[in-house]
């Protein structure tokens, strides 16, 4: 008897072991702050001088308003070397408590910066609630192997701006604008014929553009960049090679120059492009150069016939990255604030990017009265439901494989040489680049 | 006549024991810096190129030998950018060199005022950002609204897209790179220039020689080492001058036609923290350039000439 | 010795027939940049080599959201003193190899003149830890310390000691003179060509430097000006406009300093004798 008892005993000890053990590993993070704490926030908005740095401030100061108790440190980080900076500091031992890095980067970060998955340190009943209100599909963009390591932030879909002086000029007319490509091709040659100058102008191409939108171009239609399992490399695949040949014609029929981003946004914004087809961040810049000038308008991104559009989104996340509890918490807090309604409604109307919320879209309080003075958005907002994630790379190797695949796809679509054989080659230069 | 010298009859005995010992000290603190700074990185770079890690303690390691030497060897784009290159240290030499040889020894005749003038006008590129450098040629070689591009209709040719036509890129780059640089050659081969014993230019002149024979015979040979040191800064360091022009003006487009070997090496190596590529790019820079480099030193040594 | 007062010669004209177009094509883009700061908005791209209506609303609006004067002076404390620790250790080094062949001394020319050589970003990484581990990110010191000896600046006044004339030095050293005095007595008040040209050209170097004080500053008040010029390229668009401005008031200290220092450059023919 007793030896049953103290063996029941023992086996409660050890269960009640066992769970606390189990609870230490999984350290939740305290429900409120109780002393004061101060997070560093790595932030590439910060580094810039304009709109994205104002609105920034703005939303911090609201938060640390707020929570008295919690001090924001934002850092300024360039986007061009975000993940250098933060690596930098992550190898000197100190590393950032939240980080805005471009999904580009995402994989990598997730793998290499201690990123806890939000399902293991948030309370589930609190992520749920959170969640709520979030399209879908933009949470996706936060997602590897089914857990959430970091909430997309500043991010918007493609869209196709065009002059609509340009287009009556070339005889189109500039309620209809083109929705597929084969379209798009047509109204290209006919600008250029009529106008001397470029019809089209994409951002698909660039360093600073890395594979966003050109991942939302081949998967339009219907092609991909890796495999499910992210261990195989499918770029060079037919539907690509289709999509590219596409776009060579255009590059050779005079209508599309290979441009630079700069020179780009440039030639748009003075009234010397047709169609820009890029990010919606740039629209402020765009407007501000068309005013008084030309009339500038904007259409979801082409399709290929009818096969569904694929918007790629752009843009960053935020990534929780200490493992300190306390400082999880603030850091929580803080991606909630900048997620939540307002933070959207601030990022969308002060700075242009996109948000993730519908409540926010159809709010009177929020967005509802910018989005109706502002049509230009419009297509934009009405892509979140089709939004398809950028996909990052894994591996160390994540960028060489970029630039490995954009190399041959700029080569494809402004050189000589057989498509299919170029991209088949990078695709098997690339492959053993995955690890 | 030798340059300074301590001796030049050595023995065996004699020389161990004269072996000096003040060079070290004056040496020194510029050495210590450099192994800190340079030496110590650079031998931990070469330990680094052998492997694929990325330097936080958390990642796992892996021991690679030459995959990352091999990687970046075999790019596709290497050899373009090997051509290019050469074509950029060609390119760059008229600029670096030539060009300013001539201003400053034109202007060195010219009474205080021109001369001053002139060079500070030819100094004034080097006070501006690069990267604000690079956005004002871009503007200027605009197509659309580029003012060179306006002079050349405007004089009935056609217009050039400098920076997107395959052909015109790279010697657009260059000439910007250059731009630059020509008041900092102009600038240390003035000071080279006026340390030139003017006695022998007087006497030269009283001997009935022309302008030219006096800067052929007397001013060239006595600047040859500045020059020596010049060409091979151009040579050594061409590559890296354009990078910021490349990156701002092409990213090494239009399809590769301005990329060096350098910037394919940042493109490559330097865009990400991958640890391994960075290193063994840094190390084929070091090694290929450094080979450069010894053979133009013992040509600069063999050929030096000292006034004396 | 000034050579102000000349007889014109003959070459004088072929002399300005070249410089005159070589001054006009090096100053005209510096010339656009200052205009285009003027420009206002709508105006930016315009063809016009003047601002048709000059505005000071750049350079008000940069210096409103950027703290350019901060920044500026920044650049400035590290610059000097940056040049001044790369000349010191230049004309010490310098001296060394000028002044003595001893065992080993080709061999540590072409080391120090490879470390040239060296791309930055294969140093970046461990510098920066180094300096992370003395608790110096984003202070003036770190911005300093890697950069306090500088090849170009040995290889250059090694040659320029080499080329001093080795009777004047003979003679001081009989006189009893020690190295030292005769470095720094003799030798370096001779060298003030090469010396104010290479202050001029270091100080531009710490001036235009961008990288690593991108990597080791993270604070806007601590960091640099080419820093602040590039905080108008934004992923939004570029702010050309400010960011001519600030490069416009960037060039202003290195055009002082040039102006300051020029004069050394020019005509400072060793002088003969002991001081």
């Amino acid at each position: 008897m007793t030896h049953t008892l103290s063996t029941l005993r023992a086996g409660a000890a050890a269960l009640l072991f066992g769970a606390s053990v189990l609870t230490a590993a999984a350290q939740p993070m305290p429900a409120t702050i109780d002393e004061p704490v101060t997070i560093r926030f790595y932030n590439y908005n910060l580094a810039g001088a304009g709109i994205g740095k104002d609105a920034t401030v703005e939303m911090i100061d609201s938060f640390m308003a707020a929570n008295p108790k919690i001090t924001v440190e934002g850092i300024p980080t360039p986007a061009p070397d975000v993940i250098s900076i933060v690596q930098a500091d992550v190898i000197a031992g100190n590393g950032p408590d939240i980080a805005q890095i471009i999904f580009a980067d995402f994989s990598y970060a997730a793998e290499n910066f201690g990123v806890p998955a939000l399902e293991d340190i948030v309370p589930a009943e609190e992520l749920a609630g959170h969640f709520g209100g979030l399209f879908p599909r933009g949470l996706e963009l936060g997602r590897l192997d089914g857990k959430t390591y970091g909430l997309a932030y500043v991010f918007s879909t493609p869209v196709l701006f065009y002059n609509a002086d340009l287009f009556r000029a070339a005889g189109l007319n500039p309620d209809a604008p083109p929705r597929t490509w084969d379209e798009v091709g047509v109204a290209a040659n006919a600008i250029t014929k009529a106008t001397g100058k470029p019809g089209l102008l994409t951002g698909i191409f660039g360093p600073s553009s890395y594979d966003w939108l050109y991942q939302g171009f081949v998967k339009s239609n219907g092609g991909s960049v890796m495999s499910e399992d992210r261990k195989t490399l499918t770029f060079g695949g037919t539907e690509s090679i289709e999509a590219l040949t596409m776009m060579r014609g255009l590059a050779q029929s005079g209508a599309m120059p290979n441009s630079t981003s700069a020179d780009s946004i440039e030639a748009m914004s003075t009234g010397n492009a047709g169609m820009f087809l890029i990010t919606s961040a740039v629209q402020a810049v765009l407007l501000k150069g068309a005013k008084d000038k030309f009339e500038l308008r904007s259409a979801p991104m082409p399709t290929f016939g009818d096969k569904p559009a694929t918007p790629t989104n752009s843009g960053s996340a935020l990534m929780i990255m200490t493992q300190d509890p306390v400082k999880q918490r603030a850091a929580w807090e803080l991606m909630k604030h900048l997620t939540s309604d307002y933070g959207y409604n601030i990022i969308t109307s002060k700075i242009g990017y996109v948000p993730l919320r519908q409540s926010t879209v159809e709010s009177e309080e929020f967005l509802a009265p910018f989005l109706r003075d502002n049509p230009v958005m419009s297509p934009n907002i009405a892509q979140l439901q089709s939004l398809t994630p950028w996909q990052s790379f894994p591996g160390p190797n994540y960028r060489q494989i970029m630039t490995t695949m954009m190399t041959a796809a700029e080569q494809a679509v402004f050189g000589e040489g057989d498509i299919a054989t170029l991209m088949t080659d990078a695709q098997a230069n690339a492959q053993p680049l995955l690890p | 006549m030798t340059a300074l010298a301590t001796s030049s009859i050595p023995r065996r005995k004699a020389w161990l024991r004269r072996q000096p010992l003040a060079p070290w000290l004056y040496l020194a603190p510029a050495l210590v810096l450099l192994v800190i700074w340079i030496y110590g990185p650079l031998a931990y770079a070469f330990w680094l190129s052998f492997h694929e890690w990325n330097m936080l303690p958390t990642a796992p390691r892996r021991y690679v030998g030459l995959l990352n030497y091999e990687r970046l060897i075999r790019l596709p784009d290497m050899k373009a950018a090997l051509w290019n290159t050469g074509i950029y240290l060609i390119g760059l030499l008229p600029l670096t060199v030539i060009l300013p040889v001539a201003i400053a020894i034109l202007t060195n005749e010219l009474s205080g005022r021109w001369r001053d003038l002139y060079r500070a006008l030819i100094f004034v590129p080097l006070i501006i950002a690069p990267v604000a450098a690079a956005a004002v040629w871009r503007w200027m070689l605009n197509v659309d609204f580029g003012i060179v591009n306006m002079a050349l209709r405007g004089m009935g040719l056609s217009a050039v897209d400098f920076l997107k036509d395959g052909d015109t890129a790279i010697w657009t780059i260059i000439w910007i790179t250059g731009w630059k640089l020509i008041g900092f050659s102009t600038l240390v081969i003035s000071a080279s220039l006026s340390n030139i014993n003017p006695a022998l230019i007087e006497a030269a002149r009283m001997d009935g020689g022309t302008e030219w024979q006096i800067t052929r015979r007397i001013r060239l040979p006595l600047l040859s080492p500045t020059i020596f040191l010049l060409v091979l800064l151009t040579i050594l360091l061409g590559a890296q001058w354009s990078f910021a022009y490349i990156h701002v003006l092409t990213q090494g487009g239009p399809l590769g036609s301005t990329s060096n070997v350098y910037y394919l090496l940042w493109q490559f190596g330097f865009g990400s923290l991958a640890a391994g590529w960075a290193s063994a790019a840094g190390m084929l820079l070091f090694v290929g350039f450094g080979v450069v480099a010894a053979g133009l030193i013992w040509l600069m040594n063999r050929a030096s000439f000292h006034d004396n | 010795m000034t050579t102000d007062a000349k007889p014109r010669r003959p070459g004088d004209w072929t002399a300005h027939a070249v410089m005159i177009p070589l001054a006009f094509i090096s100053v005209f883009p510096v010339w656009w940049m200052l205009v285009t700061s003027l420009r206002p908005l709508a105006e930016i791209y315009s063809p016009l080599p003047w601002p048709a209506a000059m505005t000071l609303e750049n350079y008000s609006y940069a210096t409103g959201v950027i703290p350019v004067w901060t920044m500026l002076a920044n650049t400035m404390i590290f610059s000097i003193i940056s040049t001044a620790l790369q000349l010191l250790t230049a004309v010490l080094a310098a001296y060394g190899f000028a002044r003595w062949r001893f065992f080993g001394d080709r061999v540590l020319f072409a080391l120090v003149a490879m470390t040239w050589l060296v791309p930055f970003q294969v140093v970046m990484i461990p510098n920066y830890v180094l300096i992370a581990q003395m608790g110096l990110v984003d202070t003036l010191t770190a911005l300093v310390l890697p950069n306090m000896a500088s090849a170009f600046a040995i290889l250059l006044l090694v040659q320029a000691m080499r080329s001093f004339p080795v009777e004047v030095i003979d003679a001081a050293h009989m006189d009893g003179a020690s190295h030292w005095r005769i470095l720094w007595r003799i030798l370096v008040p001779n060298l003030r060509a090469p010396l104010a040209a290479l202050s001029i050209l270091l100080f531009i170097s710490a001036w235009n430097e961008y990288f690593w004080p991108l990597l080791l500053t993270r604070s806007e008040d601590k960091t640099v000006i080419q820093i602040g010029i590039q905080m108008f390229l934004t992923e939004e668009g570029s702010q050309w406009g400010p960011l001519m401005a600030v490069s416009t008031l960037a060039c202003l200290p290195v055009l002082v300093i040039y102006l300051v220092l020029q004069r050394q450059v020019i005509d400072s023919f060793v002088k003969a004798g002991l001081r």
